[in-house]
């Protein structure tokens, strides 16, 4: 693989996340590489990052297990599968963290994940970048998981994308068994000098699917957001219920944020729904919360802060739920 | 307590040309009185409650509004309201996500804060907020909802004056607050923007309608027409608006 097998803008599914300009200056990396096959351009440079174990699997039988990962700059490519059996409940956390290290600046994973008939995987993606507000890194974080649902099984996915120079969050679901259940939400916060693509895609190959995705971001000067969404119903997918909502709230100007909902519908008895607002803070609900006393910045953020938690879903527990909302928090208050 | 001098505003809208609304209107309302003010649709009510409070896109282009003697244009929003200046809204903004209580308590400790006083501790802001609950027959499970979301337009009005009497300012001005509630409803929040008189506190009601000056007895009316203020008089002054409309009234003047 060479620099100019790498998707860049002039590629549909990349035009926002130009991948072949944030390599640029990195192609050694690339020298000996294997090409890219089908799996794309995700599964090509996380295994040419991979080291000699090769890559891992898992196979979760037992319900009620928590598997955590965690990867920053300079690690291996994190390239694996997951089979979560039938009647099984599992948990993925997967933390990335980007320290802004210029050696080996990639942060990199690629999943197949199978979630089988009844089975119910929940994922979680917390992808915090500890450079400080305003300071370029030059950290490249790419993340795919191509997942299949079996009959009746539920896949919730929860992603917190930080931003790095250029992170990408990319999802595609198959559903395979009659009626799966899926939510896929996700929250970016991109501010000055930050990328955060989130982009996913269910086909839905079976009836019956019961879809709900909501993803919430905010962009600051300087920053860009992305999200690009596809619902793909085929015959097949009669009695699917699906909604896509994106939500993104620009703080300043010069923040940029990019957004492709689409549905692809050839079934004819299907309940689907987009939604995609990009706007600015009602201007009226800062002054009615500083007719109160709050000042402006608190008034900001308040508003901000609630709107970006109701994309924080329920089922991650306390824990996690409190500590995704303390980096809201921290970033809220970390103006560039 | 609040001194208006020949003051003049207009509206700024962000796409079109500024419109002059408030033309000379001069005004004098002492601590320990309530004023009303009442005019026709368009004659610049709301948009002299929002030129007070301090709102984007409003501008003072001559004269003064002093607040107990201090200079009340030159101050933020959150230092006029740290003053203790309350504006109920006409059309108070659902704040989706924040919670009544949260926000009142920010605001309260916010305000605090700004005077350099200490913050409200948790028992001690429950048991104000059960008293303000219950004088305005507020369930109190609402007060856990994010604010005015999916509330009607009395919860809404009801809540405005949970929030005054949170935060127990010393100048309040009342924006069509009878608008959107029916006659028990009216009753219950007049009853709780009577309990904040005292000789202490001044009082801006404006309205259109005679009706909430039955519950809030105004010691002074005066009638605004296009931008300034044409008539004043004791209540009296209402009640014969009441009988024979602006019209007639504003003939005189």
């Amino acid at each position: 693989m060479q620099l100019a097998d790498l998707p860049s803008r002039r590629n549909e599914a990349w035009k926002w996340s130009d991948l072949r300009a944030a390599m640029a200056g990195q192609e050694t990396v690339l020298v000996g590489t294997a090409p890219i096959d089908d799996e794309g351009p995700i599964s090509a440079l996380t295994q040419a990052m991979g080291d000699a174990y090769g890559p891992s699997s898992l196979v979760i039988e037992a319900p009620g297990d928590t598997f955590e990962t965690r990867i920053t700059e300079g690690d291996a490519g994190q390239y694996g599968s997951v089979c979560v059996k039938s009647g099984a409940t599992a948990t993925l956390i997967e933390r990335i963290n980007v320290s802004g290290s210029r050696l080996r600046p990639f942060i990199l994973s690629w999943s197949r994940i199978a979630v089988e008939p009844g089975a119910t995987l929940r994922r979680i993606i917390v992808q915090e970048n500890a450079v400080p507000a305003g300071d370029a890194d030059p950290a490249i974080v790419l993340n795919e998981a191509v997942v299949t649902l079996g009959e009746g099984a539920t896949f919730q996915q929860f992603v917190l994308a930080e931003g790095a120079r250029l992170t990408r969050f990319e999802t595609s679901l198959t559903i395979e068994g009659e009626g799966a259940a899926v939510e896929l939400d996700g929250v970016y916060l991109a501010a000055a000098k930050r990328h955060a693509d989130l982009t996913s895609r269910i086909t839905h190959g079976a009836p019956g699917a019961h879809v709900r995705q909501l993803v919430r971001g905010v962009a600051r000067k300087g920053g860009r957001g992305v999200f690009q969404g596809k619902f793909l119903v085929g015959r097949a997918g009669q009695k699917t219920d699906a909604e896509m909502v994106h939500n993104a709230l620009l703080l300043d100007e010069g923040a940029e944020v990019f957004a492709k909902p689409e549905l692809e519908i050839y079934a004819d008895d299907v309940a689907c729904a987009h939604g995609n607002t990009a706007g600015q803070l009602d201007e009226n609900a800062v002054f009615y919360l500083r007719q109160r006393g709050l000042p402006e910045a608190e008034a900001r953020a308040m508003i901000t802060r609630a709107f970006l938690l109701e994309a924080v879903p329920g089922w991650m527990g306390a824990e996690i739920h409190d500590a995704i909302e303390a980096r809201i928090d921290a970033w809220l208050e970390a103006r560039p | 307590m609040l001194e208006l001098k020949n003051l003049h505003a207009r509206v700024v809208p962000e796409d079109g040309p500024a419109r002059e609304i408030i033309k000379g209107l001069s005004l004098s309302a002492p601590a320990g009185e309530v004023h009303a003010i009442m005019g026709p649709n368009g004659s610049g009510k709301s948009t002299l409650s929002y030129v007070l409070a301090g709102k984007h896109g409003y501008e003072v282009t001559e004269g003064s509004a002093t607040f107990d003697g201090e200079d009340l244009l030159a101050l933020e929003p959150e230092a006029r309201a740290a003053k203790g200046l309350f504006l109920s809204f006409q059309y108070p903004m659902e704040i989706a996500g924040v919670p009544v209580m949260t926000f009142v308590r920010a605001a309260m400790n916010a305000q605090r804060k700004a005077r350099g006083e200490a913050e409200v501790s948790a028992p001690e802001f429950l048991k104000l907020s059960k008293a303000a609950a219950a004088k305005l027959r507020i369930d109190p499970e609402m007060l856990k909802r994010p604010l005015n979301v999916g509330f009607s337009g009395g919860e809404k009005k009801r809540i405005e004056i949970y929030q005054m009497l949170m935060l127990e300012p010393r100048f309040m001005i009342l924006d069509e607050t009878d608008s959107g509630l029916d006659i028990d409803a009216l009753k219950v929040v007049a009853d709780g923007v009577n309990a904040l008189r005292d000789p202490k506190r001044g009082m801006l009601v404006i309205t259109h309608y005679q009706r909430l000056l039955d519950h809030i007895k105004p010691d002074r009316v005066h009638i605004l027409s296009a931008g300034r203020i044409v008539k004043s008089g004791g209540p009296e002054l209402a009640l014969e608006l009441e009988k024979t409309g602006y019209d007639q009234v504003l003939k005189g003047a």
